[in-house]
């Protein structure tokens, strides 16, 4: 009889080690440290994949354009597993996306941030300007009926619950004062014409050769066809309104932006390891 | 005498009572004949048994019931969905009411041709996720067929020979070995009693070839290396080793000439894509067409698009055949739209150069010249820094199929107006991964538009007769008919009717996800002409509404 509890735990074991050994394959664990940091070959590709892949949002020396200034993740404390999860992942809620497999390698991500290592930066030093408290009035006076936050606002414009996480402080402040070319997808201003001569300006959500999508500027979402149109014309200036010197002082724009730098989203961070 | 009477008549009438009642059972029909993949499309419209229609790849159907003055009563006759997660890049075929089409993720189906049902339906399973290396999708490109029996490539490099009543397997064979990069997405080409196929891979270090397979037993019958070995010709135009993993991959259905029995393919791109460096010289037969022999797989001749290709260009595009009068000659042509800008029409005996003109914005090239060769522009090579080239990295056109109208005689393509920033830096290779050598971005900036065009090219001049704009580059193949129509579909997810006469719209559907990669095919059932419309997850079927059904049997 004992030759079958035997062979029972000689079964059970192998299961056991087949299981674990497909688990090691499938979920291999990452390491804490870059494996690539200082690899010249590493540096050079990944200095590469970023341009192609980054340096758009980033910028080519990765001080942020529309994206944060990423040379100081480090000073302020993010680990290189945290970067690359959030390479992988991307972060919710901001047009940063997330990298996949198999597409995006694990070796990828490394050597990416291998380059991004030697752009590294010490934290800043200066004094933050504003006092974003300060800064919420301003936005409930000038901004809110376009853009919301959290449970309030608009929906016009982009929704800004997590713009201190996809934005750079220096982009929003070009944003604001209207010295921005390009437009975010689906807030593109266009202004539909009807035969009758009437013009109904909107943001365009979608569009085909014989259709626009928008949101009105009543917040009306609504579809029209081109053929019953006399014109529909992709606008060059932003539906926000450039708020100039004269109409938003520096002190002023310094609390704004102090108050909108702050809004991090819910967790402040984005979860290590979200999505599937 | 009145007995022998009855005793002739019973003779005479006997077999064909058998074969009446046999017709009404339902009898097996013959068996697919290789004459019947010589004949193409036929003015009866019964099948389509060859990916590109027939073997010259016209995609021109001769059916006339669906013309540009009633193309607007098309309706809907069926929707079959896939339920997978990816979607169709394949060529439908159709015989006797049947439609055989190739999916997603090994998924392969018999569905009946008048009511979108399904009759069968195949799976191979994949091997675990991450591990296959197809580059850009799980996708399958559609079978071949001959006798009783489907061809199909499988993303992990095998060849398969299925039953066409059942699905079931009849033979497996490994083309290589997918760990190491290859995959077959390819839609087979049967010629004769041969099974011709070929790999993706490009991207992954393979060394390229296009295989043949004895139909009835999958016995190997010639390979074709497509990068050749060392020793033989060509070989010193990759420096040092960098032959054995130069890519040129050969992942869609060439074209095939039974007067000359020669098949035409069109070759990959070298690897690593963008590195001058790493593989210095022409990199023969990468981004070119070969013409071989078809019972040997012995080179006739070839013709480099692209020599020393440093963008991704792969000749991946469909060779499409036509006999043309050029300069007051009579010529036997193979016209070809390539990724590279140019749209080409060379002699098919020889593979010399006749026409070559850009189809596109194309910047890294002044002209072919009277070689054959492109005369290069400077500073199109890429680097770390980036150099900005007209077209893209996905080309001016690409594997999506175009048409050929031999009556005007006109060649139809979608063509992409898209340029990019290409890098390219040093790479080590590791097998099974990716080898690229660097990237490219598309370029983007209000003086940067990207968009398409559906371009109709008179092939003796390269010269375009019309155009169709879209408001995005376009990846839909096309369909064109005898009536003048062309069937096609933009990025939004439009299916379109355009006048095959003038570029003028006609009419649209909106499908919910763009003709992707392939094109529509038509045929006859019943007595209507059907219009199948492979769509993200979706076939359509459309025939008019006002065109009665012939009932098939009758009282």
């Amino acid at each position: 009889m004992k030759w079958i509890y035997t062979a029972l735990i000689v079964t059970v074991l192998s299961v056991a080690h087949v299981i674990a050994q497909d688990l090691f394959v499938t979920i291999p664990t990452l390491p804490t440290k870059n494996p690539l940091e200082g690899n010249a070959d590493a540096i050079t590709a990944g200095m590469g994949a970023y341009r192609v892949r980054c340096a758009d949002c980033h910028g080519m020396d990765a001080r942020g354009v529309r994206s944060p200034d990423i040379t100081q993740v480090w000073a302020k404390g993010r680990t290189d597993d945290a970067l690359f999860r959030t390479i992988r992942n991307g972060v919710p809620g901001t047009e940063m996306p997330a990298f996949a497999a198999p597409r995006t390698s694990d070796v990828d991500i490394w050597r990416i941030l291998a380059y991004l290592k030697t752009l590294a930066a010490p934290a800043p030093t200066g004094l933050a300007r504003g006092n974003a408290t300060t800064g919420q009035n301003v936005f409930a006076a000038n901004c809110i009926a376009c853009h919301r936050v959290g449970e309030h606002g608009g929906t016009l414009g982009p929704d800004l619950s997590r713009i201190g996480a996809a934005r750079a402080r220096e982009a929003i402040a070009r944003q604001i004062r209207g010295n921005v070319a390009d437009f975010r997808t689906g807030y593109e201003p266009v202004t539909l014409t009807t035969p009758n001569g009437q013009e109904i300006r909107g943001v365009k959500k979608n569009e085909d050769l014989f259709s626009v999508q928008i949101m009105d500027t009543g917040e009306r979402i609504q579809g029209y066809l081109r053929e019953d149109m006399r014109t529909v014309t992709n606008e060059k200036q932003s539906a926000m309104p450039a708020f100039a010197a004269d109409r938003l002082s520096d002190a002023d724009l310094d609390d704004l932006l102090a108050y909108l730098t702050s809004l991090q989203g819910a967790n402040g961070e984005n979860p290590a390891g979200g999505g599937r | 005498m009145y007995r022998l009477v009855v005793r002739l008549m019973l003779v005479g009438l006997g077999p064909a009572i058998l074969a009446a009642s046999l017709l009404a059972q339902g009898a097996p029909p013959p068996l697919v004949t290789p004459q019947e993949l010589l004949d193409g499309l036929k003015p009866d419209g019964a099948h389509w048994l060859v990916f590109g229609g027939g073997y010259e790849n016209h995609r021109h159907s001769p059916l006339t019931q669906i013309t540009p003055e009633n193309v607007g009563r098309l309706v809907p006759q069926w929707v079959f969905q896939t339920d997978t997660p990816a979607r169709f890049e394949t060529t439908p075929l159709l015989r006797d009411n049947v439609l055989y089409v190739t999916g997603p993720l090994n998924l392969a189906w018999a569905i009946d041709a008048r009511t979108g049902r399904e009759i069968w339906r195949y799976r191979r399973e994949l091997p675990p996720t991450g591990s296959l290396t197809a580059c850009c999708g799980l996708v399958n490109k559609g079978f071949g067929v001959l006798g009783d029996r489907l061809f199909m490539t499988t993303l992990d490099a095998h060849l398969l020979a299925l039953d066409m009543k059942t699905g079931a397997v009849a033979w497996d064979v490994t083309l290589e070995d997918y760990r190491k990069g290859y995959a077959s997405t390819i839609a087979p080409l049967v010629v004769k009693d041969k099974v011709i196929v070929g790999v993706a891979g490009g991207e992954y270090g393979i060394r390229g070839f296009i295989d043949a397979y004895d139909a009835k037993t999958g016995k190997q019958a010639w390979r074709f290396y497509t990068i050749p070995g060392p020793g033989e010709p060509g070989n010193d135009t990759w420096a040092g080793d960098s032959w054995q993993r130069g890519g040129a991959g050969v992942w869609v259905t060439g074209a095939y000439d039974p007067a000359l029995n020669l098949l035409y393919y069109g070759i990959g791109n070298p690897g690593p894509d963008y590195h001058s460096e790493s593989r210095k010289g022409d990199n023969l037969y990468s981004d070119s067409i070969v013409a071989l022999d078809a019972d040997t797989g012995k080179l006739r001749w070839h013709y480099q698009f692209t020599p020393h290709d440093l963008h991704d260009w792969d000749a991946t595009e469909v060779p499409v055949l036509a006999d043309l009068t050029i300069a007051g000659q009579p010529r036997k042509v193979v016209m070809f739209a390539n990724r590279n800008g140019f749209y080409y029409t060379l002699d098919r005996t020889d593979g010399k150069l006749i026409v070559a003109k850009p189809f596109v914005i194309t910047t890294w090239a002044k002209e072919v010249g009277p070689d054959g060769r492109p005369v290069l522009l400077p500073g199109h090579v890429p680097d770390e820094k980036g150099a900005l080239t007209c077209p893209d990295v996905t080309g001016a056109t690409n594997f999506w199929p175009p048409s050929y109208d031999p009556a005007q005689r006109l060649f139809f393509v979608n063509a992409r107006e898209v340029c990019a920033t290409y890098y390219a830096w040093r790479q080590e290779y590791v097998p099974g991964e990716r080898f690229t050598g660097g990237a490219a971005q598309r370029a983007r900036g209000a003086d940067m538009r990207a968009y398409g065009a559906l371009r109709a090219i008179d092939p003796t001049t390269g010269e375009r007769r019309w155009e169709f704009e879209y408001i995005s580059p376009s990846t839909s193949g096309l369909l064109s008919t005898a009536s003048g129509l062309i069937f096609s579909g933009d990025a939004e997810g439009n299916f379109l009717a355009i006048d095959a006469r003038s570029g003028k719209f006609l009419w649209r559907f909106q499908m919910g996800s763009a003709l992707h990669g392939t094109s529509a095919i038509t045929y006859m059932l019943d007595g209507r002409q059907h219009v199948l419309v492979p769509t993200g997850t979706t076939l359509t079927s459309w025939a008019l509404s006002d065109v009665p059904r012939e009932k098939p049997f009758t009282n």
